[in-house]
């Protein structure tokens, strides 16, 4: 996977640089605006990260700038900043991502693969979601793992849909509240969590493999293998 | 809406303007006809005294001179009669039954010994009996039996008796009257053109400032991009709105350097922050000893409660200044603390809570979701980290007098009594509370954001009570309008 990181803090980029190499990325850096255009051009990356504070234009612009020149992989924009510009929200709608600074790595790494993945050409419209011997069927609301039935109710159901959805990616709790409640809140409180545990006491049955895990400080992921 | 411009004009201080100001007008033009009228009548009166003073000087001759034979009677009579038919001011088409002048001569004995004029004349004789004729002068004669007075002169002749002139003052009325209904209609005519000149006038001017007026109350709330509308003119109206945009000008370039600031400390606070935890999670990710990833971990902790308070504290801090930047989307409350409960109520019922939500229906509010979002998650959070198990949260939701009230109760301890009067001032929190004393200041921030207000007491029944009140949403035609823009919930970045 190649990515073009476009952030101008030497030391942010440094210690993102090489955490994403641990994790597999292949990624070249850019410390401004100029050199991130004509890198994007000469090379194809698979995603970009993209901070708008740089020194010689705003993200945004540049963003808009390499659409324009037919760069379509997806963006992860970083800001420091506190209110988001209407621009982001446009691009957010396009299928980019947003996230603020200071963010946790596992977080961030969530959203790249959700991003990745979720550009990759898949069957979004299918009317029936299946995940090892779990299956969803979207049209009557109803789960079933093993051909058993599951008693889920329809606030249970819309989060093991979005966990079907990014099977095998973890998904953070702010994207749970992001996506799942439609609410970007940081609460101090487990209420994710205890949404989750009472999921797993559905899903995860006696005697059953385990499928929703737990990633310690980061958030949780469905088994798809 | 003409019904609503209808009462606003007739609350506007136009009318009060135009009728004072009709009142002078009309007081002045009465006082100037009162004086032309006196003008008028003084002057008919001088001429019929002329008239009249003439008349009675030839007649007296006439008689002087008129043998005093069987003929006198007939000739002077007939002189009189001739003299009636001059009379000035006559109305024209009057019939030849001369009733408006009376001739008539007393011997020496004051008995009557000529007559010319309508009835017998003995009515008239005890009027100048009866009055006190001045012989130079013409003067007023009531007889009884006519309803008009007569203007009477007269003169003495050389054997002794007395010639009087009687002019009936009927006529000179009569013009009066009629010059005086010509008055009043032009009178009426002019005071009411002046007031329709007034009216329009100054409701011109005034719906201008009215204008002015809209257009600054609706400026203030984190909208100062907007201005007054000015007009072309220079006059003192336009003055006002130059000022009143010269003036938001400088709130707006204040308000920027106070974005500016608090975004340059927060920019410059976050970036040094991202690469502390970036560089903690890299020492975490390495193979490290349990021993070393404990220290780290809390490290991290309480990295993320700084930031979460360096987000607050600002936010509070543009709130208070009424700077706070909000996107208004159209939000239904009622929808929200649906969702709201049930996202907490799992972890409440986890801690042996029980929350009920009592709510009439749809309460929308123009309101910025993500702040209210963090507003609501502020309150529940709050009552599932202080409320003992075995409690109750209620929440009310109601639409009362133009604002949304949000009662949040519970059946807890309620507010530590040492903080309960500071409870919005930042950094208060009670002697067990482990969190940054900044929640209620921010709830207090947001509503206030809002043009809301946030009362929290305690509840004389025992536990606190929060009351929330926002601004409806004023009209069908914003929800239209909201809802055909994509729907976003995240307006303010944490």
């Amino acid at each position: 996977m190649r990515l073009l990181l476009v952030e101008d803090e030497l030391e942010i980029q440094d210690f993102l640089r090489r955490s994403l190499e641990e994790s597999g990325f292949q990624v070249d850096a850019a410390s401004d605006g100029k050199t991130a255009e004509r890198r994007a051009i000469e090379e194809h990356y698979d995603i970009l990260i993209v901070d708008l504070g740089l020194p010689d234009q705003d993200g945004i612009s540049l963003i808009l700038r390499l659409r324009q020149l037919g760069v379509k992989a997806p963006v992860l924009i970083l800001s420091a900043r506190r209110s988001v510009d209407d621009r982001v929200r446009g691009l957010e709608q396009g299928g980019d991502d947003y996230l603020t600074k200071p963010f946790a790595l596992a977080e961030l790494l969530a959203r790249l693969r959700n991003l990745l993945k979720r550009n990759s050409p898949a069957a979004t419209e299918a009317t029936r979601l299946t995940v090892l011997d779990l299956e969803l069927d979207l049209l009557r609301r109803e789960a079933s793992r093993g051909g058993e039935i599951l008693q889920l109710t329809p606030q249970e159901f819309v989060l093991l849909e979005y966990f079907c959805r990014n099977a095998g990616r973890v998904v953070t709790r702010s994207m749970i509240l992001d996506k799942v409640w439609g609410m970007r809140i940081q609460p101090d409180t487990n209420v994710v969590d205890v949404h989750v545990y009472r999921l797993r006491g559905k899903v995860d049955g006696k005697g059953q493999q385990p499928l929703i895990r737990t990633m310690r400080g980061v958030g949780y992921v469905l088994k798809d293998r | 809406m003409s019904s609503r411009t209808g009462r606003s004009s007739m609350r506007s201080a136009a009318w009060r303007i135009s009728l004072w100001a009709t009142l002078a007008f009309a007081c002045g033009t009465l006082l100037v006809f009162v004086f032309l009228h006196r003008f008028v009548a003084d002057d008919i009166q001088r001429r019929s005294d002329a008239w009249l003073s003439g008349e009675v000087e030839v007649l007296g001759d006439v008689a002087e001179r008129t043998p005093r034979n069987a003929l006198y009677d007939r000739v002077v009579g007939e002189v009189a009669e001739l003299a009636g038919k001059e009379v000035p001011n006559k109305v024209l088409g009057e019939s030849s039954s001369n009733d408006s002048v009376f001739f008539l001569q007393t011997g020496t004995d004051g008995s009557l010994r000529l007559w010319v004029g309508a009835g017998d004349g003995a009515a008239n004789l005890r009027a100048i009996k009866a009055g006190n004729i001045d012989p130079d002068r013409p003067a007023d004669l009531h007889v009884f039996g006519f309803a008009v007075p007569f203007r009477v002169a007269s003169i003495r002749i050389d054997d002794g008796s007395r010639i009087y002139l009687g002019l009936s003052e009927r006529d000179e009325l009569r013009v009066l009257r009629s010059f005086r209904d010509l008055f009043f209609f032009l009178w009426l005519l002019i005071v009411l053109l002046g007031f329709g000149i007034v009216f329009l006038t100054t409701r011109r001017v005034l719906s201008h400032i009215r204008r002015i007026t809209e257009a600054a109350s609706g400026i203030g709330h984190s909208d100062l991009n907007t201005r007054v509308p000015t007009s072309k003119r220079n006059d003192e109206i336009a003055h006002l709105a130059l000022t009143l945009n010269r003036m938001l000008d400088r709130i707006e370039s204040s308000m920027r350097q106070l974005h500016t600031i608090t975004d340059s400390l927060a920019h410059d606070l976050r970036s040094p922050l991202t690469a502390i935890r970036g560089k903690l999670e890299m020492a975490l990710s390495a193979e490290s000893h349990v021993e070393q990833i404990e220290p780290i971990v809390s490290v991290i902790e309480e990295l993320d409660r700084l930031t979460d308070f360096l987000n607050m504290s600002l936010d509070v801090a543009e709130a208070k200044a009424d700077a706070l930047r909000l996107t208004r989307t159209y939000i239904d409350l009622d929808e929200l603390f649906r969702s709201m409960i049930d996202l907490y109520e799992p972890s409440m019922s986890e801690m042996g809570l029980q929350i009920r939500l009592q709510s009439a229906g749809p309460l929308d509010v123009d309101a910025d979701a993500a702040s209210i979002h963090r507003m609501v998650a502020n309150i529940f959070d709050n009552e599932l980290k202080h409320l003992p198990a075995g409690c109750t949260v209620e929440i009310q939701l109601r639409a009362e007098e133009g604002f949304a009230k949000l009662i949040v109760e519970d059946n807890g301890t309620g507010f530590d009594p040492a903080v309960s009067a500071h409870l919005f001032e930042r950094r208060v929190k009670g002697r067990d509370s482990n969190g940054h004393g900044l929640g209620l200041a921010f709830i207090d921030a947001v509503a206030r954001a809002h043009g809301g207000a946030v009362t929290a007491t305690n509840r004389e029944t025992g536990g606190a009570q929060i009351i929330v009140s926002l601004p409806l949403a004023n009209s069908g035609a914003l929800r239209n309008e909201r809802e055909a823009l994509p729907h976003s919930t995240d307006a303010q970045s944490d």
